[in-house]
């Protein structure tokens, strides 16, 4: 005899207990008695610490004073920020030229404004903004920190550098205010339009190089004032050093990793070599290597300054730690996407750039952030070298006269930059990983 | 007929290919092939006109799915020559590109890509390896989509489509690159049994189309509709080879008796 259900069981919502706060509050604070006491101590710790460090950081804190001193006569259980104020600027800044801070903070905007269409809807050739903002902007932002006289090879690098800019933020414009990009801009001038196929691609030459010339001649006539190495500093140097390693690390990482796994040994076991030494040494080593030993082994003649030195280090000692990071994330890619590649005919480069890498790059997220979010820790080392970076500025507030032996609030708000710095990367990796998954698995 | 008896055999395969038209496109001399120490394929023999359809069977580590793929050499034989379309398959990176764009191939597991729309996963081949236009290589996507009757699945992702539309997508990106021979390495043995049906039935219609095609599956009721030849094979012998009919009614070979009496 069978069994059978004519009508559907309809859906009915969980019981209370699944979705109340007081039921959650049930199953995950006080579910058991020794919970409840683990909960309650637990809140009783929370509270004490926050309470003094709210009565010492803000409630009892001095924020305006001339000296160490005058904070002490103020109030002296609360904490002196009037000095990490006064330092501010050299924090920031570090011993720049004051008068030219300007250039800095121009370097700054140049940048937000050449990136900012990586995240604008509409736009095209996010790639390509992308790439033209790592082998570009160094340059355009090297002059402008460095000045100085520029060689030829500088000059042209600069004006393609400006000329990308441009077209870059045009191309921006016509693509968010939703007419395509540059590209299709120009082909509805009527110039263009009406032209036959071969003659516009030489009208769309003439123009490219009437402009590089245009802009060329334009920057022969302006001149920054050179600033030395060595009065760069504070967050502004972490931020050189750490930007310079995290744009290089990821590109250096994939074609170290590429070599790990090359079919050919030459290639692979080079690799292999160069990652494996770089990994097995503490970073303050290479960097010591890189500033003490490296110059013996240049030709003589060639001077390399000490920033230089330790970029390089930095960047190749990323590249290294990246390149696992890569390897492990290639691991994942199941052997059925390479063969499905190669049945549509694509060689080892397509299926590598077009099939592996945007799967394996997007399991790598968090990894990467956070090999990132390390290389800017990381950077703080140089300060041991004799470069005054950001954690060198907060160190050298305690030997200023006014503010002699004001240790705890400038390291204290270093950490609270460096936590806030951290924190949006790994929240915005986050948010890239959900908003690149087409896994949709529930 | 058996391996043993050569002249027999020889006269057999003569009668067997001249049912099909005389144009040789895929053609197997003493093939071998080992994975390290162990023996995979040994001595293939197989000769494939323009238009024959396949059907390749036989028990699981036969060897079936390497004679395939080394159709298109996903992997490498080590001993005697395969010529596919008139280009001997050898460490020629240029020959194995080309004679990839002409062998479409189809996978258990699908192999579609999961990053890319079902319409993305289409155009890629044309757009990159056959240099088409995009919206070319679009309108030529949505014509094989609609073939395999999932046109409104295009703008999707791999993931939210049933195992049996991920494998017609996969056929249908196999197509796109306009292929001479389609490989199919056991399409239906990954999928519920409520969709191997649609899948066989897009393979049909393309058999009718008259595309060659090899097909190295356990879907006997499929063979007996579309093989011109159904191919036994077992522990890297290719043990019998003959017409479906009589391949099913009056099998030669102890072990072929053997394997159908326990899959039929």
């Amino acid at each position: 005899m069978a069994i059978v259900k004519h009508e559907k069981t309809p859906a009915r919502p969980a019981p209370l207990t699944e979705r109340s706060v007081i039921g959650w509050m049930h199953r995950h604070l006080f579910s058991s008695v020794l919970n409840s006491i683990l909960t309650i101590v637990t809140l009783y710790i929370v509270f004490i610490t926050v309470r003094d460090l709210w009565v010492w950081g803000i409630s009892d804190a001095v924020w305006i004073a001339e000296s160490r001193r005058e904070c002490f006569d103020i109030n002296i259980s609360g904490a002196c920020w009037a000095g990490v104020l006064a330092w501010m600027d050299n924090i920031i800044y570090g011993r720049y030229p004051r008068e030219e801070l300007w250039r800095l903070n121009l370097g700054l905007i140049v940048l937000a404004i050449w990136m900012a269409p990586l995240w604008l809807p509409r736009v095209k050739a996010k790639i390509l903004i992308g790439l033209s903002v790592v082998f570009l902007y160094p340059f355009m932002a090297g002059y402008l920190f460095a000045g100085g006289e520029k060689g030829i090879f500088m000059q042209i690098m600069l004006t393609a550098a400006i000329l990308c800019l441009a077209c870059n933020t045009l191309h921006s414009i016509i693509g968010v205010s939703g007419g395509g990009g540059l590209r299709e801009f120009l082909f509805r001038l009527p110039v263009l339009k009406d032209a036959p196929e071969k003659s516009q691609r030489n009208i769309l030459l003439c123009l490219f190089g009437v402009s590089f010339v245009a802009v060329f001649v334009w920057q022969i006539r302006w001149n920054l004032d050179g600033v030395p190495w060595t009065q760069w500093g504070g967050l502004f140097l972490t931020l050189v050093i750490a930007g310079v390693g995290i744009a290089s690390a990821l590109p250096g990482g994939i074609i170290l990793a590429l070599g790990r796994r090359s079919r050919l040994p030459v290639i692979r076991v080079l690799s292999t070599a160069f990652i494996e030494l770089f990994r097995s040494v503490p970073l303050i080593t290479v960097l010591f290597m890189a500033t003490a030993m490296f110059p013996l082994f240049m030709p003589e003649g060639i001077v390399l300054n000490k920033l230089v030195q330790v970029i390089i280090a930095v960047c190749l000692f990323n590249a290294c730690y990246m390149a696992e990071t890569v390897r492990g994330g290639l691991q994942t890619i199941p052997k059925g996407q390479f063969e499905g590649a190669h049945t549509i005919g694509l060689g080892y480069w397509r299926t590598m750039g077009l099939i592996v890498m945007p799967q394996a790059l997007k399991h790598m997220i968090p990894n990467i952030v956070g090999n990132f979010i390390g290389l800017l820790k990381d950077t703080t080392l140089v300060s041991i070298i004799g470069l005054f970076d950001i954690l060198g500025m907060l160190r050298a507030v305690s030997v200023d006269g006014a503010w002699r032996g004001l240790h705890n609030e400038p390291l204290i708000f270093g950490a609270t930059l460096f936590f806030l710095i951290c924190f949006v990367m790994s929240k915005y990796s986050r948010r890239l990983e959900q908003k690149l998954s087409t896994d949709h698995k529930h | 007929m058996t391996n043993s008896d050569s002249r027999e055999t020889q006269e057999a395969r003569e009668k067997l290919a001249s049912a099909a038209s005389s144009e040789v496109i895929i053609e197997l001399d003493k093939v071998n092939k080992w994975y390290a120490q162990f023996h995979v394929l040994k001595d293939i023999d197989l000769v494939v006109h323009t238009g024959e359809r396949i059907v390749v069977c036989g028990p699981s580590g036969s060897g079936k799915s390497t004679l395939i793929r080394c159709i298109n050499r996903l992997e490498e034989h080590q001993t005697g020559s395969i010529v596919v379309d008139g280009i001997t398959l050898n460490k020629n990176l240029k020959n194995i590109d080309h004679i990839r764009t002409e062998v479409g191939m189809v996978f258990q597991s699908f192999n579609l890509f999961p990053h890319l729309t079902i319409l993305e996963n289409l155009t890629l081949g044309p757009i990159w390896t056959r240099h088409m236009p995009k919206a070319e290589a679009r309108e030529t996507a949505m014509k094989y989509l609609e073939r395999v009757k999932i046109p409104e699945q295009a703008d999707k992702f791999p993931g939210q489509l049933s195992g049996g539309q991920q494998q017609r997508v996969a056929i249908a990106r196999s197509l796109c690159m306009n292929p001479k021979i389609m490989l199919f390495d056991e399409p239906t043995s990954a999928l519920d049994p409520e969709m191997i049906k649609e899948v066989l039935d897009v393979m049909v219609e393309l058999a009718d189309t008259g595309m060659t095609m090899i097909v190295v599956t356990h879907e006997m009721g499929f063979a007996k509709t579309i093989a011109d030849r159904v191919i036994f094979m077992d522990e890297g012998d290719v043990v019998e080879e003959n017409e479906p009919n009589e391949f099913f009614t009056n099998p030669q070979h102890e072990r072929t008796r053997l394997f159908l009496s326990q899959i039929l």
